[in-house]
């Protein structure tokens, strides 16, 4: 670059100086020369010869040159003047060849000025580009130009580009070598992406395009794509872990476009047997099973809120080979390609089915074992029962003495206690299945206590207080609260000392939600900790103690329990030992389950 | 005379019990142990109740009652269901026959007798 001398509001050269210098030299020597030659009238022959400083002139400087030319044709035509007048045929080719200077000058100013606009402009366009650009040399890299985008884009000074070389841009060896070989095959070459090394940041991913200028110089145009390298970038993670998730999935996953499969995942075509070919681009219909067909939506091409999606859907499904799986599909909208398409999730389910179906199996056949044990357990008891039956209750005829009678009485309690051992069993054990359902109705709990009481015969055995609103009603089953309520009275009348207070009383508010009635005993008591065991199915207790007081009673306290919480309720027991217990029975006041079939 | 009643039942001890147990209580037995021929007994005489077993062979109880009604049309005898298998109570509730009852096995005398006579109408 050339540094600049400043004169007023005026920037010259030092080129500048030198070329003024050569033309001031070439006019003085001019004038000179035509001074001479006009006093020695031979004026014609050198006049020519400020074409020279004149052309040189309008060549460097076209505007000021063409002043020149026009200052220099006056002062030559005003001397001709002098010299040669009266001379007219002198004068004229002295006038015509003054008109001569000036025209030629005209043109050389007029291209010298198109050229140095068309450069300028050039040298604009290399500096405001919004690429960045370099000239090298080819045989020794040297850097020989660069704009100011290319500067900025890179971080390093002009000056510091200025002293580097091409190669040292370069932020990876490797790809430094691959421009190189490029570069060898003397074409031009267009969109090279490579690593750029930048001054204040890490490498900076450049596009080059680079062509010769001429044997030496290459012309090489940088584009900085790092912005978009970086969303490439992230991009592609974003989508190499979607693959990932969808292609490793253990669940199927389908999405549809405009009802047709556009992606099928390699669980669902494990899951059919079809291959993607087979399933891209097509209907998922065909696949589903006939019957369920139906249940398969259309979806519409957009969500639309009058035709919400299904929730969660069992579809049956035909695979390639035949077999029919089953699969608990979800559905969701997403953006696909920037229109909506609907995402499934399915799960195979078949397996899950099939374990369900072999456990139910295997509940009827445990059913239908405690069925036939049942009856060949309640069959022999039958004749026992009936001839003890009938040697007590007619001894007379069977010659039965008084003592006689008291074992056989024994012998027909013990039989009873075996039937309800196996009858309670088989409750239990149809209980589990749960196909026990409940009878709900209104009833009267004052009723149905006086007539469970009655049916007991234990207002005998115990004194016996109700603290009931006497017309409470409890939506609930009958049969079942009043077998519940039965045991909890067996159970207070049997274990608690004499003299014998059982009290029955309803707790609730009408703001509760659920109905309490309690049975207090003045009994034995439970201890905590075997609080839990008194419900649970033939639980022997450590100690021995609890089998021994409320063996009779397990089975009942158990079914109880089932009853309740069939309900929706449970039963709380809180007890001293040596004081008493109480039994609460909770149920909520308004129905839980409806009646099953 | 006495109104008969027709025990349907294949387990000897049972009958034999149920031969002295129903003449106690003032009926005249009548034992099958095949309900078949029991069905083919009614046809010619039929009883005032029937007390039936349901595991039996060659036909069970169910397709003894189902025959009964339908074939022998004897809508009007009461049977009261007779047996030591459990829920029984499901089956019956979906047959919906009002002239039905049931007694589980093992059952006291007096148990015997209440069923009885609920159907006969001898309380």
């Amino acid at each position: 670059m050339d540094r600049n001398l400043r004169i007023g509001n005026y920037a010259i050269s030092h080129t500048d100086i030198v070329r003024i210098c050569v033309i001031l030299s070439l006019t003085l020597s001019c004038i000179f020369i035509t001074s001479i030659s006009l006093s020695n009238h031979v004026e014609t022959i050198y006049a020519q010869l400020f074409y020279f400083p004149i052309l040189y002139a309008t060549y460097f400087f076209p505007r000021r040159g063409l002043y020149l030319a026009g200052f220099c044709a006056i002062v030559y035509e005003v001397l001709a003047y002098i010299y040669l007048f009266p001379d007219t045929g002198g004068l004229i080719v002295t006038t015509g060849q003054a008109t001569l200077f000036i025209g030629i000058a005209a043109v050389v100013a007029y291209f010298t000025e198109k050229i140095n606009r068309s450069e300028s402009r050039y040298r604009s366009i290399f500096e405001t580009s919004l690429l960045g650009i370099i000239l090298f040399d080819q045989n020794s890299f040297a850097i020989r130009m660069t704009n100011s985008h290319l500067a900025q884009m890179l971080g390093f000074p002009q000056e510091e580009l200025g002293k580097m070389t091409f190669s040292q841009l370069f932020a990876v060896k490797d790809e430094q070598r691959k421009f190189f070989e490029y570069l060898g095959s003397n074409e031009d070459i267009i969109n090279f992406e490579t690593h750029f090394v930048a001054k204040d940041r890490g490498p900076v991913w450049v596009n080059l395009s680079w062509s010769r200028i001429d044997d030496n110089l290459v012309s090489c145009s940088v584009i900085d794509i790092d912005q978009r390298k970086q969303a490439e970038q992230a991009a592609e993670e974003n989508y190499t872990q979607y693959k990932q998730v969808t292609e490793n999935a253990p669940t199927c996953i389908i999405i549809l476009a405009h009802n047709r499969i556009v992606y099928a995942n390699p669980t669902f075509r494990a899951f059919t047997g079809y291959e993607p070919g087979e399933l891209m681009g097509n209907d998922l219909r065909p696949i589903i099973h006939p019957e369920d067909r139906d249940r398969f939506p259309v979806f519409p091409d957009a969500p639309d809120p009058r035709m919400p999606l299904p929730g969660m859907t069992e579809l049956r499904f035909l695979t390639k080979s035949g077999d029919t799986r089953l699969g608990t599909l979800f559905f969701t909208w997403i953006l696909q390609k920037g229109s909506h398409a609907v995402l499934i999730n399915l799960v195979d389910i078949t397996e899950h089915e099939k374990l369900k179906e072999t456990i139910q199996q295997d509940n009827e056949r445990r059913r239908g074992i405690i069925s036939t044990v049942a009856h060949e357990l309640r069959t022999p008891l039958q004749p026992i029962m009936g001839y003890l039956n009938l040697l007590t209750q007619d001894p007379e005829t069977y010659g039965v003495t008084d003592e006689t009678k008291a074992i056989l009485d024994r012998c027909a309690k013990s039989v009873d206690r075996e039937r309800q051992i196996i009858n309670q069993m088989l409750e239990l054990s149809v209980l589990d299945s749960g196909k026990i359902p409940l009878k709900y109705s209104l009833f009267s709990v004052p009723d149905l206590l006086r007539t469970v009481i009655e049916a007991g015969g234990y207002a005998t055995k115990a004194d016996i207080s109700m603290d009931i609103p006497p017309g409470l009603r409890v939506d609930a089953d009958e049969t079942k609260i009043s077998i519940v309520i039965d045991s909890m009275i067996s159970n207070a009348v049997n274990y608690s000392k004499p003299p014998r207070k059982i009290r029955i009383a309803y707790l609730s508010n009408s703001q509760e939600k659920m109905h309490r009635l309690s049975i207090q005993d003045n009994g034995v008591g439970i201890t905590n900790s075997q609080l839990d065991e008194i419900f649970e199915p033939f639980q022997l207790p450590d100690s021995g103690s609890v089998s021994r007081k409320y063996d009779r009673i397990g089975l009942s306290l158990s079914i109880a329990k089932k009853y309740i919480q069939m309900h929706g309720g449970f039963i709380s027991v809180d007890s001293v030992v040596n004081i008493g217990s109480t039994f609460t029975i909770h149920i909520p006041k308004q129905r839980q389950h409806e009646e099953k079939a | 005379m006495k109104q008969k009643i027709f025990v349907v039942e294949d387990d000897e001890p049972i009958l034999d019990l149920m031969d002295i147990l129903i003449r106690k209580l003032g009926y005249e037995p009548v034992l099958v142990a095949n309900g078949l021929e029991a069905l083919e007994m009614i046809r010619k005489e039929p009883p005032a109740l029937i007390l039936l077993d349901i595991m039996m062979t060659p036909i069970d109880g169910w397709e003894f009652l189902e025959k009964l009604r339908g074939e022998y049309g004897k809508t009007d005898i009461p049977v009261i269901i007779f047996t030591a298998s459990p829920a029984v109570e499901e089956r019956m509730a979906a047959i919906q026959d009002t002239r039905l009852g049931v007694l589980h096995k093992p059952v006291s005398f007096n148990e015997l007798r209440d069923g009885i006579d609920r159907y006969l109408g001898k309380h």
